[in-house]
């Protein structure tokens, strides 16, 4: 009796601690696979990873990043179970497009289509800083890169992304 | 010094560096100013358009309500595919439940409070939890190029800056109050009909309209002060500001 109250109240914690998560968790899959089904997959496989290792999360405060090493690992095994076509970006923004539209009068949806473009190696650091809140340092460890290294791809990665907006970059640096 | 071209390398990397060197090069230089200004204008807009809608999509698979019983029936045979049918079907009830929390908590509430919010995570700084107040020349700066004066009866103000929001200079302060900081954005240029509640990001506040004035955004970080006590201190600062012009 007392094993199923402890065991539904671990359920309940895990459970709110997953539902607090989980929009930002899917926008981060969604960003690194610009595949919002490929992304749910991801997440839902992650979920259920964390579930059950559950008990190597010591500290709630760090469920974040914990979660965020776990879909970085589900994503990158997406790639062993199947053989993923080159697709053209337009493509991909196309059969993304209920997700990439806005319903806001600002152009929104033309900086996410820039961010679609973006190559891999600058759209998830910036994703990790922009979205996740991520500090350069914690970037560096989840990437296994250098702080200079991280450095340098968020400073490509906005440059790139400004110009594909069409932003003023005549006083960006070399 | 560090010189125009490292500091805009910098920022471009990390455009809410707290970084001291880089505040004292931005200070001491006004196009690097306005540099920053319009960066951080697109950087408000990158943090939108990363937050794509995913509630819809989501809710149809909650995950952490079917964690229990996907995790119970690990053991058994047949694939995750095959268990998600039951699995959804059982979970439908609750479903209906999540969806409108759901989409309730993963769009920002208005884009006004979205930008806001974006706007206060670029100032960390401004945060601190001090006992010195900004000086007065600070203070006439961030609110003279709005009209505005503040009564002293707002309370001690710490940080006072005249900031680019959504292409307006706007005044931006910290009160310090009875229950840390909170910080004030009189928002002449942005209208709202009603007192607007929003919590985001670890931010919870509320935009109140001035009737001929725009707006006035009071928010705080973390759970204290209560929303309650917040409005409190929102009519506070409203009552005392004092319009010049």
């Amino acid at each position: 009796m007392n094993d199923q109250v402890g065991g539904n109240l671990k359920r309940n914690r895990f459970h709110a601690l997953c539902q607090s998560l989980r929009p930002d968790l899917l926008r981060f899959a969604f960003w690194l696979s610009r595949d919002l089904a490929l992304a749910e997959d991801v997440v839902q496989e992650a979920m259920l990873r964390a579930w059950k290792a559950q008990d190597s999360l010591l500290d709630e405060g760090a469920a974040k990043p914990w979660f965020l090493t776990i879909i970085r690992r589900e994503y990158a095994r997406s790639f062993e179970r199947k053989r993923l076509v080159t697709v053209d970006i337009d493509e991909l923004v196309a059969r993304e497009e209920p997700t990439l539209a806005t319903t806001q009068a600002d152009d929104l949806a033309e900086l996410r289509a820039a961010l679609f473009k973006l190559p891999d190696e600058y759209r998830e650091p910036l994703v990790l800083q922009v979205l996740m809140g991520y500090s350069t340092a914690e970037i560096a460890a989840e990437l296994n890169l250098s702080n200079a290294a991280v450095l340098t791809r968020l400073f490509r990665g906005r440059n790139h992304l400004r110009a594909l907006c069409g932003e003023d970059t005549r006083m960006d640096p070399e | 010094m560090m010189n125009c071209a490292d500091y805009r390398r910098a920022v471009l990397a990390g455009p809410r560096d707290a970084d001291p060197l880089l505040r004292l090069h931005r200070d001491g230089c006004r196009e690097c100013l306005e540099y920053t200004d319009r960066l951080l204008l697109f950087e408000s807009r990158l943090e939108r358009a990363m937050r794509v809608s995913v509630a819809a999509a989501g809710d149809a698979r909650v995950v952490p309500l079917r964690v229990p019983a996907a995790a119970r029936a690990s053991a058994a045979p047949g694939g995750l595919k095959a268990r998600r049918g039951w699995l959804a079907m059982a979970a439908s009830v609750l479903i209906l439940v999540a969806v409108a929390g759901g989409l309730w908590l993963a769009e920002p509430h208005s884009s006004l409070a979205a930008d806001v919010v974006a706007h206060m995570a670029g100032e960390p700084q401004a945060w601190a939890r001090t006992d010195i107040p900004a000086t007065a020349p600070e203070l006439a700066q961030a609110l003279g190029g709005a009209h505005l004066r503040l009564d002293p009866k707002a309370g001690m103000v710490s940080y006072a800056r005249s900031c680019q929001f959504r292409a307006h200079r706007v005044p931006h302060l910290v009160v310090q109050t009875e229950m840390g900081p909170v910080t004030v954005m009189v928002l002449a240029h942005e209208s709202v009909s009603k007192p607007e509640r929003f919590d985001e990001q670890g931010y919870h506040g509320v935009i109140l309209p001035i009737p001929g004035r725009g707006s006035l955004a009071v928010l705080a970080r973390g759970q204290s002060p209560s929303p309650d006590m917040l409005k409190q201190i929102a009519s506070r600062v409203q009552d005392a500001l004092v319009w010049t012009g």
